[in-house]
């Protein structure tokens, strides 16, 4: 719990999505497809929404467990949750 | 406006010094108008008359007035009866300073007047600069005058009153030029203090014409009263020339006819602007940008000593060109000005603006310089200014010109500006998210060095290294580490770094799933191409989107407005819907 191990909450964010990324990982991973136009917002949408409530369900993990600090355990909880639910 | 009324000015002037050269001696006011009446150039010459004392008396009063009695018909009549009883008294004020100056034998006339008139106190000072540029014709004036006041209970009322209107307008115009006609003089050597007698003519209208550059004059007026003196003892003993004044009569005595039917406000533009402008190469433009110095005039009226260092960029250009064109009519001699009938609006316009060109050149050369330097920077609309001073109106145009010309330079610098910003922005961006995944200890020296020196040094050395050292995996995990700090926020709670690792980990794993089931959706449906129904049919599946949360609302939520207009279809102007459906 040293203070170099943990990562403030952040206060402000970047609301500019990746589109560059979002394509490239989807390029990297499909070749032969390609994302239609404006596609790639709602892929970055989906990870949003993914990663909200990855977040929301590892906090609750963490209060669950009486910590202030969401720890690595909570996300791993939270995440095969959460990746099963974000199938397709 | 000032287009219809110039004419019917220079003809009268021009009537009127025929008529003093003619009949030496004073008529009474009404017999002149009785024999006057039944002719065309006579009731011109009313007209003027009215028009000048009603300008006066308009300059001395507010211009609001004159505005109102413009737009009101019916105030207007009764309003114009009432200046018509002050141009009376108006005069006498001129006609005193004439007497006193000149000494002129028309006293006898004058005295009336003068009796009556002592109340405008303010205004004595301007017409005798006035009276000191044209000498003879003022002198004329008063006998004329009276029969203006005559006129509108003899004549069908109706036209009068317009009449009476169309002087109102005039008269912020005729004195606009009064007072920068003394002010020539005053600068001008002899020469040009005998070549302004004759044009002192066509100026009047001229001032009609611009109406923005006539109330200019007001804050220039600091003038020598020595200076003036001598102008009118030299206009005095040259006033001969009336030959220039004789053609114009005729060609616009229609414009006339048309403009006072039609009354000053728009449709005299329409119809005198493509006569008008002759080498304008844009008419309508023109007739657009005269309505709005129209409305300029009006908001200027109140600071006119702003206009000066206001004065267009395009003026200055203009105004050489036309100072060279004066220089060369003098060569000529005076018969250039009478030679060039058929553009007899056009003349003296050049004339007056060069004159005002001089006037200012003498006053600011600072400014001028300035001015065409932004005149350099809009050289595209340089064209639009000259036609626009070439015509009469161009005076209200001239002062919408120079509000837009400054306007035009700063967006052609914004424009220039913005392009250079833009891709030094987009590279430093660049430059950035390259440094970043870079590893800590070679990349933080490197970049600090880059930083330092800016744009160049930090352009050059990221670049090379992407290709390089970067391995795929760290622009990819810049993506993750991006929506790795999303989570930091989503969470609301401080977390280890191991968590965020974890949370890395988690995205990366995600984001296949995401591809192999869009690739699964997109090869159900054919298609080689993911399309925004294959990622909304994900959603749905993820139970994100349901029968009441629909994708739009999702968006909505979450997304900025920028992405949401490039995802939710809305209707535009001209029938579009933008995210075509």
């Amino acid at each position: 719990m040293a203070l170099s191990t943990t990562v403030s909450q952040r206060k402000m964010i970047r609301r500019k999505a990746p589109r560059g990324f979002l394509k490239r990982i989807f390029k990297r991973q499909k070749p032969h497809l390609r994302l239609e136009t404006s596609s790639d917002l709602l892929v970055h949408l989906n990870c949003l929404l993914f990663v909200h409530r990855l977040a929301e369900e590892s906090r609750i993990n963490a209060c669950g467990s009486k910590c202030g600090v969401i720890k690595k355990e909570h996300v791993l909880a939270a995440a095969k949750v959460i990746l099963k639910k974000s199938r397709g | 406006m000032a287009y219809n009324f110039s004419p019917d000015s220079e003809p009268t002037t021009r009537t009127l010094l025929r008529q003093v050269l003619d009949t030496a001696v004073p008529r009474t006011p009404r017999r002149a108008r009785s024999t006057r009446s039944g002719c065309w150039s006579l009731h011109s010459a009313q007209r003027d008359l009215l028009e000048t004392p009603s300008s006066r008396r308009q300059r001395s009063q507010t211009k609001m007035t004159a505005r109102r009695r413009s737009h009101t018909a019916t105030s207007v009549d009764r309003l114009a009866r009432v200046q018509a009883s002050g141009h009376l008294e108006e005069q006498t004020p001129r006609t005193l300073l004439k007497n006193i100056i000149l000494t002129a034998p028309e006293s006898s006339i004058v005295m009336p007047e003068a009796v009556v008139k002592l109340v405008p106190s303010p205004q004595v000072v301007q017409p005798s600069r006035r009276k000191s540029s044209r000498g003879s014709l003022e002198l004329q004036l008063p006998e004329l005058e009276p029969p203006t006041t005559l006129a509108p209970g003899l004549l069908a009322p109706g036209r009068r009153k317009q009449r009476l209107r169309l002087s109102e307008f005039q008269q912020g115009m005729d004195w606009g030029h009064l007072s920068q006609e003394p002010r020539e003089n005053a600068d001008a050597s002899s020469l040009t203090s005998s070549l302004n007698l004759t044009f002192a003519m066509p100026l009047q209208p001229q001032s009609v014409k611009r109406p923005g550059l006539a109330r200019r004059p007001p804050t220039r007026r600091v003038v020598d009263v020595g200076t003036f003196l001598q102008d009118l003892r030299d206009t005095s003993l040259t006033v001969a020339p009336p030959g220039e004044s004789h053609r114009t009569p005729v060609a616009t005595v229609p414009m006339d006819t048309v403009l006072e039917d039609t009354q000053p406000f728009s449709q005299p533009l329409a119809g005198h602007s493509p006569s008008v402008h002759h080498s304008l190469p844009c008419p309508s433009p023109s007739g657009a940008k005269e309505v709005e110095g129209a409305a300029s005039r009006r908001t200027r009226s109140s600071g006119p000593g702003l206009q000066n260092s206001y004065s267009g960029p395009g003026k200055p250009a203009q105004l050489l060109a036309r100072k060279m064109e004066e220089v060369e009519a003098i060569a000529m001699g005076l018969p250039n000005t009478s030679s060039v009938s058929g553009e007899d609006g056009i003349e003296p316009l050049q004339n007056g603006v060069g004159e005002e060109a001089e006037e200012s050149m003498e006053e600011s050369m600072s400014v001028r310089e300035v001015e065409k330097a932004a005149e350099e920077q809009g050289s595209a609309r340089a064209e639009e200014p000259e036609g626009h001073t070439e015509v009469a109106a161009a005076a209200g145009s001239l002062g919408a010109i120079e509000a837009k010309e400054p306007e035009g330079s700063s967006e052609d610098e914004d424009t220039s500006a913005s392009p250079e910003l833009p891709p030094s922005t987009p590279e430093f961006l660049r430059t950035r998210r390259l440094q970043f995944p870079e590893p800590a200890p070679p990349p933080s020296t490197a970049v600090l060095p880059s930083e330092l020196p800016k744009h160049l040094s930090a352009r050059i050395p990221p670049r090379p290294r992407i290709p390089g050292s970067r391995p795929r995996q760290d622009p990819n995990k810049a993506g993750l580490n991006h929506y790795a700090k999303l989570f930091s926020f989503y969470a609301k709670m401080p977390m280890e770094k191991k968590a965020e690792e974890m949370v890395e980990k988690c995205l990366d794993k995600y984001f296949q799933h995401l591809c192999n089931d869009l690739e699964v959706f997109a090869a159900h449906a054919g298609r080689k191409t993911v399309r925004p129904e294959d990622l909304e049919l994900l959603l749905r599946r993820q139970g994100l989107v349901t029968d009441q949360v629909s994708l739009h609302v999702l968006v909505e939520r979450h997304l900025p407005l920028e992405y949401r207009q490039l995802l939710i279809p809305c209707a535009f102007s001209g029938n579009s819907v933008f995210p075509s459906q």
